[in-house]
């Protein structure tokens, strides 16, 4: 067979292919802005700021990383004329909705791409629900969401009716990630006697009969899970250790878990890890935290131990860092730093190579989750 | 405190004019005819260098004061912290030091809370308290246990003697209330004398609402009516005084006291989401015993003892805690001995020691809770001297406290010498007028859940740390037979906390650390006046204001540094009218709180709006022969205002309260 024939037909399918693609994906681009008080850029970053407990002062803050300045803060309240509510916990993006899941006040929400309310889910009256919703996956039409009492439950995406709900043998749940039919969901602890007690487990439900599967062992406390090349990667909040614990769960393989290293919190992108283990000394008045900034490989399953950021302001090296973000279409590196009660937190931005690129007020307490919509 | 009390009457006599007094010698008798004496009760230390203020519960009960928390927010610089309802928890910090820097003692007993550090005023009733004096710096009894020195103020809770008209040998009180939201309460009196020596008095008392208030909720565009739910409490109270008097030298005063309650903790209210099942049972009872006596002219002792035993048990339901229910139990003890001894050798001075010893134990239910013994020893000298027109105190307070654990690691041993001056200077000898100053330096020690909480606590806390100065001036005359008196008194102050105990922001796990500074600068102004018009009709007028900053100074990096700290509203006052007739006695009040921050940072999103609270009572006062029968009404909050103290913590808006009272 003739090579460059061959080359020009691939080419040629590759093409057409593209054009279906991208007419799927324009699909996709289609910004859903009705009901919005305002203009919105066309590259939008969303930040969820937690709050603090019992305060009802969770919020939705929006960032256009084209525009310097353009920062609205609280744009939920803005667009919807109410507050968002009690302990924002988790905020995805799906099919260019936002899905927020509120603990404290106990619901769940989807929201378009300007932060409009579209439909709402609450759950203080549901017994199975009570013990709050924590967080949220996406995945074929449909949104995933672990509670505390240890259920999980499946909601359509477009509706948020409940499709599915299992108690499963766990007890308080957190982060969830559904990967290849299954549902992965952390089992951090349970209240027994009035006891905090440590569980060491992560929860397997399949995604489609919705009935429980062997649960995965992994280091006490596990609380974030994410998911990238097929594989699961578990932070657990062990306290005997000298710092948090970042494992490796490979489904492919048997489930086998793998120890990484430590880690006190984890964003990834283009099947990068980017980890930061901050330490804090108990011993100094006040005491020091310390942040080391580095990343893991995931395809060559290697650790690099330089940072991954360039020209990081000074008072990063020793900041409480909440959360860390990378926007998928850029691959801008965002950490998210807090001063719990005491103010609004803050978020520094750098490019992919490491550079830094501003600093801002997150316009909330506690940043806890981004989500980056793209037209 | 209790030494006042006896000698109130002689010093009024002594300041409305002189009565012949007759001796036991004399062989001729002398009837007299009928003497009224009228006096005022003081509303402040008029000649103490330290800031002293005194409200009395009858004068309370005519404006529609009936629990302990209202009365304590009508003091001068007092921030009380309330949670809502009959039930929620209400602190008070003075001069926004801190709760936990508030000393609170009953009948001269100091009362602690080792558990938390701060004081809930919410459970004491004033249904026996006569009195309440809150003293800024240290109260002026020199034979006070040394504990009420130590503190940066101290809330003076004084119950009501036993006292019998003439003829009779026994008395009593029975009272009832009702009110909004199911509000019932219940209690009666029984003094009895049973010799010259011997006097007895027994006091219970029965309290419930349902609480389930309705209240307006602004979730930003939206203003809906919601009722709070879960906020119901049931509370029995009971006090057992036993006096002896063997001489008017020597004196013991015996008390046992119970309390029990069991409410519902509705929490902060949630947006979205109205569910609250946590339920709280407490039971407080303790035995305090006071003895005081005078030996000599020169020298009088007292010894203190008391014992002190507290639990409370917390449980709520809900699937996230397994087996749906959530348990947590507390036990507190305290055991306390104080001895203390004056000695005066000339007529202007009057040296003072008093020594106490404390012992505090901790058992609960939660996790890793390592049943703390805490041992603290207070040791307090105070010399007064007045020469002229100067009042001079100093004292110097001495604490040690040592602590042992069943499990983990023990805390350090905790000194401290501290030291406080204050003066009064008068500087016209004819008139009432006082220029004082005061000068103070006080800490708290970490609370057991400071210590030991599980996760959170931290051993290696050292004591907060205050110091406290204040000037002030106080005037007060009568004039004519119309103006019975008019006080007014106006205070300047500025306090540092350093080393503030703090829940300190960081990335592994909170830890509780000494990280807080704050300055806090202001002034007080408080006026009373008494009128008497004519036919029988006597006005008066209380009023109090202040205004501060108190400001946090830990860091200056922080977004919050410099700012107003969370709850301190820069203005806040209060005002009190009584108009007393033959015939209804008509009271009105109003609280006003300026606007203030709920969270450190002074942003708009944290901000809570400022409210002026008013309440309307009618009062008539029967009398048949020896029995009195009062019957009031109130109106309180009746311009209906929507406001809270706390964020998320809404107050009721108008309600009403109906008291009858019989007093035989």
């Amino acid at each position: 067979m003739n090579l460059a024939n061959f080359k020009y037909s691939f080419v040629a399918l590759a093409a057409v292919a593209g054009v279906f693609t991208s007419c799927s994906d324009s699909d996709d681009n289609d910004f859903d802005d009705n009901g919005s008080k305002v203009v919105l850029g066309n590259n939008r970053v969303f930040i969820l700021n937690e709050g603090t407990m019992g305060m009802n002062n969770a919020n939705i803050t929006y960032y256009n990383p084209d525009k310097s300045g353009d920062i609205i803060a609280d744009i939920f309240k803005l667009q919807n004329g109410v507050q968002l509510g009690d302990n924002g916990n988790d905020l995805i993006e799906y099919n260019d909705d936002m899905y927020v899941a509120v603990y404290g006040s106990n619901y769940l929400a989807r929201l378009n791409s300007a932060g409009v309310e579209m439909v709402r889910k609450e759950f203080a009256s549901d017994a199975d629900f009570r013990g709050g919703i924590r967080s949220i996956d996406a995945d074929n039409g449909f949104i995933y969401a672990s509670f505390y009492g240890g259920v999980v439950a499946k909601f359509d995406a477009r509706t948020l009716e409940v499709k599915a709900k299992l108690t499963t043998t766990g007890s308080n749940l957190e982060d969830i990630v559904v990967e290849d039919g299954k549902i992965y969901v952390a089992n951090s602890y349970a209240i027994i006697d009035g006891v905090y007690t440590y569980l060491d487990e992560l929860i397997v439900v399949d995604a489609r009969t919705f009935t429980q599967l062997p649960s995965i062992k992994v280091t006490s406390n596990p609380n974030r899970v994410l998911e990238a090349d097929d594989k699961i990667f578990v932070i657990s909040n062990d306290y005997s250790q000298e710092s948090y614990v970042l494992q490796m769960v490979e489904p492919r393989n048997d489930n086998k878990v793998t120890v990484i290293g430590y880690a006190t919190d984890m964003a990834e992108d283009d099947d990068v890890l980017y980890l930061v283990d901050s330490r804090t000394d108990y011993t100094t008045t006040p005491f020091t935290t310390t942040n080391t900034f580095y990343s893991y490989d995931i395809k060559r399953g290697s650790l690099s131990n330089t940072s991954f950021l360039r020209n990081a302001p000074a008072e990063l090296a020793s900041a409480s860092v909440y959360s860390m973000a990378v926007d998928d279409e850029t691959g801008d590196i965002y950490i998210n730093t807090t001063y719990y009660t005491y103010s609004n937190g803050d978020v520094y931005r750098f490019r992919r190579n490491g550079t830094f690129v501003e600093k801002f007020d997150c316009g909330g307490q506690n940043p806890r989750a981004m989500v980056f919509m793209d037209r | 405190m209790a030494e006042l009390h006896v000698r109130i009457g002689l010093s009024f006599l002594a300041i409305a004019g002189s009565l012949p007094m007759f001796s036991q010698e004399s062989i001729d008798s002398l009837v007299l005819s009928d003497v009224t004496v009228t006096a005022r009760r003081p509303t402040t230390k008029i000649t103490s260098g330290t800031p002293v203020q005194m409200l009395y519960t009858d004068n309370l009960a005519a404006i529609g004061v009936n629990d302990l928390a209202d009365a304590v927010r009508r003091f001068a610089g007092v921030n009380v912290k309330d949670y809502g309802g009959m039930g929620g928890l209400k602190t008070v910090s003075v001069r926004n030091m801190g709760a936990a820097h508030t000393g609170v003692a009953y009948d001269g007993v100091p009362v602690s809370n080792c558990q938390g550090g701060q004081i809930d005023i919410g459970r004491f009733s004033l249904d026996n308290v006569e009195m309440l004096s809150l003293a800024v710096g240290q109260d002026s009894d020199p034979l006070q246990p040394a504990r009420m020195y130590s503190s940066a103020a101290v809330l003076n809770i004084t119950t009501a003697r036993p006292s019998f008209t003439r003829g009779r040998n026994f008395g009593g009180r029975v009272e009832v209330k009702g009110g909004s939201f199911g509000y019932v309460n219940t209690s009666a009196r029984w003094w009895q004398r049973f010799s010259d020596r011997w006097t007895g008095a027994v006091d219970g008392s029965f309290s419930r609402a349902d609480g389930n208030y309705p209240y307006r909720l602004v979730n930003g565009s939206a203003v809906s009516t919601e009722r709070r739910n879960n906020s119901d409490i049931t509370s029995w109270q009971g006090e057992a005084n036993l006096f002896y008097t063997p001489s008017d030298r020597t004196e013991l005063k015996i008390k046992a006291y119970y309390y029990s309650s069991l409410r519902g903790l509705p929490g902060a209210l949630t947006l979205y989401n109205p569910v609250s099942t946590e339920r709280l049972w407490d039971r407080n009872a303790f035995i305090q015993s006071v003895f005081t006596t005078r030996l000599s002219p020169k020298w009088r002792l007292r010894a203190t003892a008391k014992y002190n035993y507290g639990f409370n048990r917390d449980r709520e339901k809900g699937n996230q805690f397994e087996g749906g229910i959530y348990k947590s139990v507390h036990l507190q003890q305290e055991v306390m001995l104080s001895a203390s001894a004056q000695y005066r050798p000339t007529g202007n001075l009057s040296v003072s020691a008093a020594q106490d010893g404390y012992y505090n134990t901790l058992s609960s239910t939660m996790g890793e809770c390592p049943y703390p013994r805490r041992l603290t020893s207070l040791t307090a000298l105070s010399a007064r001297w007045t020469p002229g027109p100067l009042d001079l105190t100093a004292t110097l307070v001495n604490t040690f406290i040592t602590e042992s654990v069943r499990a983990g690691e023990r805390p350090g041993d905790i000194e401290r010498l501290l030291p406080s001056v204050s003066v009064a200077y008068r500087p016209v000898s004819s008139e009432e007028f006082y220029v004082r100053a005061m000068y103070k330096d006080s800490f708290r020690a970490p609370s057991f859940n400071d210590l030991y909480y599980e996760r959170l606590g931290n051993v290696n806390l050292r004591p907060e740390r205050a110091k406290e100065y204040d000037f002030g001036l106080t005037y007060t005359r009568s004039l004519g037979s119309w103006l019975d008196y008019v006080t007014v008194t106006a205070d300047a102050y500025y306090n540092t906390v350093r080393d503030k105990i703090v829940a300190f922001p960081s990335t592994y796990a909170w830890h509780m650390a000494n990280y807080g500074r704050v300055t806090i600068s202001g002034f007080d102004v408080t006026l009373a006046a008494s009128v008497r018009l004519p036919r029988s009709i006597n006005l008066s007028v209380t009023g109090s204001f202040t205004h501060q900053k108190a400001l946090d100074k830990t860091s200056e990096t922080t977004k919050n540094y410099g700012q107003q700290l969370p709850y301190t509203p820069r203005n806040s006052g209060n005002a009190g009218l009584t108009v007393a007739t033959p015939w209804l006695t008509v009271g009105y009040s109003l609280v006003g709180v300026g606007q203030k921050y709920y969270m450190s940072q002074n942003i708009p999103a944290n901000l809570i709006k400022r409210y002026i609270e008013q309440n309307l009572t009618l009062s008539r006062e029967l009398n048949f022969g020896k029995t009195t029968v009062t019957l009031r009404g109130e109106l309180i909050n009746f311009a209906d205002a929507h406001y809270e103290v706390i964020k998320y913590y809404p107050m009721p808006g108008r309600s009403w309260r109906l008291t009858a009272s019989v007093k035989f």
